[in-house]
């Protein structure tokens, strides 16, 4: 058998013209529970120009320390394994290129992704994750809803409405810097609450309600500061922050057009029933009256120092004088004409009995 | 940076920051660049009307982008971060989707309100004044120099993510705050929170929560020395400034941190006066130590 020598490869490599450069890598090193001490180890390896930085571990890997740990399967951004943090964000390692960084001079910096206990190096535990994505139901629930003689029928915009959310690899990426769940560890967080809203905008699904009302509890949708960061890091397109909107805006919809009040009962919910009111009557939000009709009564009343301290700087506008902007009755109008326009339910897919006769025809 | 903006205030600094709007005002003057008022615009339907009648929001936005239009205007200029993102969200919406626009013209003309072609830009104050030709003309008027003042930039979020509706600059990287505290004279303080938020979208519906994220930032730059903290958003101001104390509790340690709006920092290194710039306003006083370093202009000595 042919040994490949050293002129073998250099010719191998002049045929596939492979340019290589030169990477350091700054990486956190973290032995598990026998080392508690965090440290960071700086390596320099040669690799191909086109390399990734998964591509770079790996050469650390083989060259310089077998023990150094990650995840990792399909190279490819797809499996989801690879999540860690680049210089502070989070990035799937297989799909950020190392050129500009060299090209730079930059020195990046490598550690597990946050939000989540280390484990080893770059491991992070990764139960807390899947325990929340559990807690939102992530299957289709049609309840005692008879099958379907044929299929459930989507149509196309429906299933375009589920489609960015439904694009998630469950990599935790969007996780890592929320800020929420930083003040709140058990804060369902953007992964969970973009796979609920996979189900309760999928028209398949009979339990929007009930999904609706777990979601408006403790540590749900209105523990989200709208920090973006989900948005921001998510490698697959989902936004995760824009789909916690939607469940803002599905809850309204049944919450308010439905009388369903135990959904409404959230203080997120009833602060944004509140701006909603303030804006349409005045045309700007009227800060005065958010305090006591979010919090209620008794709230306000232990507030009553802090309000006094704002009422000092000029920061309380005048609740009898309340400022107003001009031509607000165009707005009022615009609401209206909004309101008699939202569709009352969602429209559901076609039913069994719709599919037989869409069938015959 | 244009000669003419429609100018947007928004809530906060058409109401309880109203010394955002003096300031933005006079800065402008300095900057001899004319802000045209709209007079009849609302809230621009950020948040909680965003995220519950996400319709209503993109109404709204398009009718105050409709009245900025008007103006002859080519910018609209916002003062907040959270106007900033919701109308370029908006913006962005209109503008890509002929649909869509259309539906939004049409319920629009329903009700007679004037509509919207698409041809308005949504610019923050911020990205204006700290890069290109604005930069220079701030450098060409901040002729105070804040010489010893540290001072801890904020950023906050909605002028910074997600970048594929802001992107002036690197979210996780920014500079724009730290050229300008530069071109003030003044020493820009480093802290890794800058970038992070700053709790108030959530703080009177999950207190706890908002507080802490909000102590974080407060912490970092009060052990890293600074003066006073500045931020482009009025949001954050509210945040850092009025629940000050409460983070205070929570961390258990006191916090004695004034904040400074974007716009005052500018106006004092440009000379406006302190009763433009109306400091009495905040709920964190400024202490006699800053008042010197921000070489307040007070021609009657009243601050
Ligand atoms: S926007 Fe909400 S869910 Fe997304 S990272 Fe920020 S707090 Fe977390
Ligand atoms: S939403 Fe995006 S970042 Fe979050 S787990 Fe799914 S793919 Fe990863
Ligand atoms: S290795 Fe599969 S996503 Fe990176």
């Amino acid at each position: 058998m042919a040994t490949i020598d050293n002129e073998h490869l250099t010719t191998l490599k002049g045929a596939y013209d492979v340019q290589l450069m030169e990477v350091s890598l700054r990486v956190q090193r973290f032995g598990g529970e026998e080392d508690s001490r965090r440290r960071y180890e700086t390596y320099t390896v040669e690799v191909p120009t086109t390399a990734t930085l998964l591509d770079c571990l790996d050469a650390v890997k083989d060259k310089h320390d077998g023990s150094l740990a990650y995840r990792k399967s399909c190279r490819m951004a797809v499996c989801g394994s690879c999540g860690m943090r680049l210089d502070g964000g989070a990035v799937l390692a297989c799909k950020v290129p190392m050129r500009p960084y060299v090209d730079a001079g930059h020195v990046v910096t490598v550690a597990p992704m946050g939000n989540l206990p280390v484990v080893k190096d770059l491991v992070v535990d990764m139960q807390p994750f899947w325990h929340k994505v559990r807690a939102v139901k992530p299957w289709l629930d049609t309840s005692d809803e008879a099958p379907p003689q044929t299929e459930w029928r989507v149509a196309p915009e429906q299933q375009e409405a589920i489609s960015k959310e439904s694009l998630c690899i469950m990599c935790g990426c969007c996780v890592s810097e929320c800020n929420s769940m930083e003040a709140d560890p058990d804060f369902l967080g953007p992964a969970a609450l973009a796979k609920a809203y996979r189900f309760v905008g999928d028209v398949r699904d009979l339990d929007t309600r009930d999904r609706l009302r777990d979601l408006n509890g403790a540590h749900g949708i209105w523990d989200c500061t709208r920090c973006y960061f989900c948005n921001q890091r998510c490698p697959k397109g989902v936004d995760p922050r824009d789909a916690i909107a939607k469940l803002g805006a599905e809850t309204f919809r049944e919450g308010l057009h439905d009388g369903i009040q135990t959904l409404m009962t959230d203080e997120g919910a009833r602060h944004a029933k509140v701006f909603i009111e303030s804006t349409y009557k005045g045309g700007y939000l009227r800060e005065t009256e958010l305090v006591p009709k979010t919090i209620g009564p008794l709230g306000a009343l232990k507030e009553i120092p802090f309000a006094l301290q704002l009422a000092r700087a000029g920061k309380v506008p005048n609740p009898l004088m309340p400022h107003k902007a001009k031509d607000n009755a165009e707005v009022k109008r615009l609401w209206k004409l909004l309101e008699q326009q939202t569709p009352r339910h969602q429209e559901r897919a076609l039913r069994p009995e719709d599919v037989t006769t869409a069938k015959g025809v | 940076m244009q000669e003419r903006y429609a100018y947007y205030p928004g809530c906060l600094a058409s109401l309880s920051q109203k010394e955002l709007d003096s300031s933005t005002r006079a800065i402008s003057a300095k900057l001899e660049i004319e802000l045209i008022d709209m007079p009849s615009v609302t809230c621009c339907g950020a948040g909680d009307i965003h995220e519950a009648k996400p319709d209503y929001y993109l109404h709204l936005s398009a009718r105050i982008l409709a009245q900025a239009e008007r103006t002859g205007a080519e910018v609209l200029l916002t003062i907040c971060n959270v106007c900033c993102l919701n109308l370029r969200q908006a913006n962005k919406k209109l503008q890509s989707d002929p649909a869509e626009l259309a539906r939004v013209n049409d319920n629009l003309m329903q009700v007679d309100i004037p509509t919207y072609s698409g041809g308005v830009e949504v610019r923050h104050l911020l990205w204006e004044v700290s890069a290109g030709d604005g930069f220079e003309r701030f450098r060409s008027v901040a002729v105070r120099s804040l010489e010893g003042l540290r001072v801890a930039p904020f950023y906050g979020c909605q002028i910074l993510r997600p970048a594929k509706l802001l992107g002036f600059e690197d979210p996780d990287r920014p500079e724009s705050l730290e050229r300008l505290i530069t071109a003030c004279g003044a020493e820009p303080i480093d802290y890794p929170a800058k970038v992070k938020c700053c709790g108030f979208p959530i703080v009177l519906a999950r207190e706890d929560v908002a507080l802490g994220e909000l102590v974080q930032p407060l912490q970092e730059a009060t052990d890293a020395g600074a003066d006073v903290m500045v931020t482009p958003c009025p949001l954050c101001h509210l945040s850092l400034d009025a629940w000050q104390q409460k983070a205070a509790n929570l961390a258990g340690r006191p916090f004695q941190m004034p904040i400074l709006h974007l716009a005052q920092l500018l106006g004092a290194a440009a000379g406006v006066e302190a009763d433009t710039l109306r400091f009495r306003r905040h709920v964190t006083r400024l202490s006699e130590d800053v008042k010197d370093k921000l070489r307040l202009y007070d021609p009657v000595a009243r601050v």
